[in-house]
């Protein structure tokens, strides 16, 4: 059995494939048709609502109810960067960056500093 | 009682709130050994706030006895039993420095515990994201995030997370991105998380004093030197040195904002120099001479609360 956060990654591919809002009912023939076991559809209700909790899906209020995701997967993926590219000193706590903010000028002068060095190192 | 140790405590307080940490983040030799540098400003900042909450304290509960253990016990059970007043006349100043070191002491512990709840949430929601939205590396051990900015970062924790943006993977070639990985796992093995988190909340704690914000940006750039020192030993190319400080230039070039001012120096300007010209070792006896000064500055205030008292 796939293990909950692999179904929700599957769960939001097929939302965000989707042109419009999908039944659960239909989510779980989607998911059982690419697996080699079916998924129950009290399953599929448990990762639709955690889902929900977690701000990635929304339902309409049509009988059944229909699922769709809240944002596409590109704008979350720039919601991240924005954070993660984010000054303030907190997200320095938060996130361990490999280099901080450069500079435009910044750039420039390390790239002289590497190109001023002799390419043989010592150690 | 006890005025002499008020007074050293006061004066320890003083030296470690302005010129210490001055004469720290200016010394040059933290660059060579980041590690010994990095204890010595958690020495800094823990004793500094135990000399000058206990200078209030020391003060405030001076009319109840002759050492802090036994005038706070004397103070804390005068207010059940009311039998044991104070030795001496309590004045306003007591009650005075009784409240800073109260409002001080909350405020420091407050504030730190309020940004470890703040970062495990903003941590936490990460995660979330994450997990719906990156997938494994080709070639490296991390995850990829889909971002045509290069950016390298990693979430700590007990299941801890590093990613590249797909950016950053285009961007370098296999040596590098391996090079950046190897950084980015040293920051996840030594906890340099925890080691920034009390100079972030106290920098935030006391935006008066200008040696938070110097002590929390050296302390920032000493893990990301240390990082740096680790990765080098577990890169395997013929020229790591120079393999590291190319991933440092080359997502500086891809992050940087178009039109913004030219900054001489700076802390990755100091990395690729240290990386590309590395400074000579310190003698042998230096590290020893550095970890022994922070064991003293802990020991000094520490003995003098508890010590009975000075006259």
């Amino acid at each position: 059995m796939a293990s909950l956060g692999d179904l929700e990654r599957a769960v939001m591919e097929r939302l965000w494939a989707a042109e419009e809002p999908v039944a659960a009912t239909t989510l779980r023939d989607e998911l059982a048709g690419d697996g080699t076991r079916a998924i129950a559809l009290t399953t599929v209700h448990t990762v639709l609502t955690r889902l929900e909790s977690k701000g990635f899906v929304r339902h309409d209020d049509a009988r059944p109810r229909r699922f769709a995701a809240r944002a596409s997967r590109e704008e979350h993926a720039a919601e991240l960067m924005h954070e993660v590219l984010g000054q303030s000193a907190d997200r320095q706590a938060v996130l361990a960056r490999f280099i901080g903010s450069a500079t435009a000028g910044e750039a420039a002068m390390l790239r002289a500093l590497l190109a001023d060095s002799t390419p043989t190192d010592t150690d | 009682m006890l005025p002499l140790t008020a007074v050293c405590l006061g004066v320890l307080a003083a030296l470690l709130a302005w010129p210490v940490p001055a004469a720290l983040a200016r010394a040059r030799w933290t660059r060579q050994d980041p590690l010994a540098a990095l204890v010595c400003w958690q020495a800094v900042g823990l004793a500094g706030g135990l000399s000058i909450i206990g200078a209030l304290l020391v003060h405030g509960l001076s009319p109840w006895g002759h050492s802090l253990p036994v005038a706070w016990w004397r103070w804390v059970t005068h207010w059940f039993s009311g039998a044991q007043p104070a030795e001496q006349a309590v004045r306003g100043d007591h009650w005075v420095a009784q409240t800073l070191a109260a409002v001080l002491a909350l405020e420091l512990l407050g504030v730190l515990v309020l940004s470890l709840v703040r970062t495990a949430r903003t941590r936490a929601r990460h995660r979330e994201l994450l997990e719906l939205l990156v997938g494994p590396a080709t070639d490296v051990d991390a995850r990829v995030l889909d971002s045509p900015v290069p950016a390298a970062f990693c979430i700590p924790g007990a299941r801890p997370l590093l990613v590249l943006s797909s950016g950053m993977v285009e961007e370098l070639d296999a040596d590098q991105l391996a090079a950046v990985v190897a950084h980015e796992r040293a920051h996840l093995r030594e906890r340099h998380h925890l080691l920034l988190l009390p100079f972030v909340a106290w920098r935030a704690a006391l935006p008066v004093l200008p040696a938070a914000d110097r002590a929390h940006d050296a302390v920032r750039d000493l893990v990301e030197m240390r990082a740096d020192d680790v990765a080098l030993r577990a890169l395997t190319g013929p020229t790591p040195r120079r393999t590291l400080a190319q991933a440092i230039v080359a997502a500086a070039e891809g992050g940087a904002p178009h039109g913004a001012l030219a900054v001489n120096g700076g802390p990755l300007a100091q990395r690729v120099t240290r990386l590309l010209d590395p400074p000579a070792p310190l003698p042998r006896w230096a590290r020893p001479a550095a970890l022994t000064s922070a064991v003293a500055l802990l020991l000094v205030p520490t003995a003098l609360l508890l010590a009975p008292a000075v006259f």
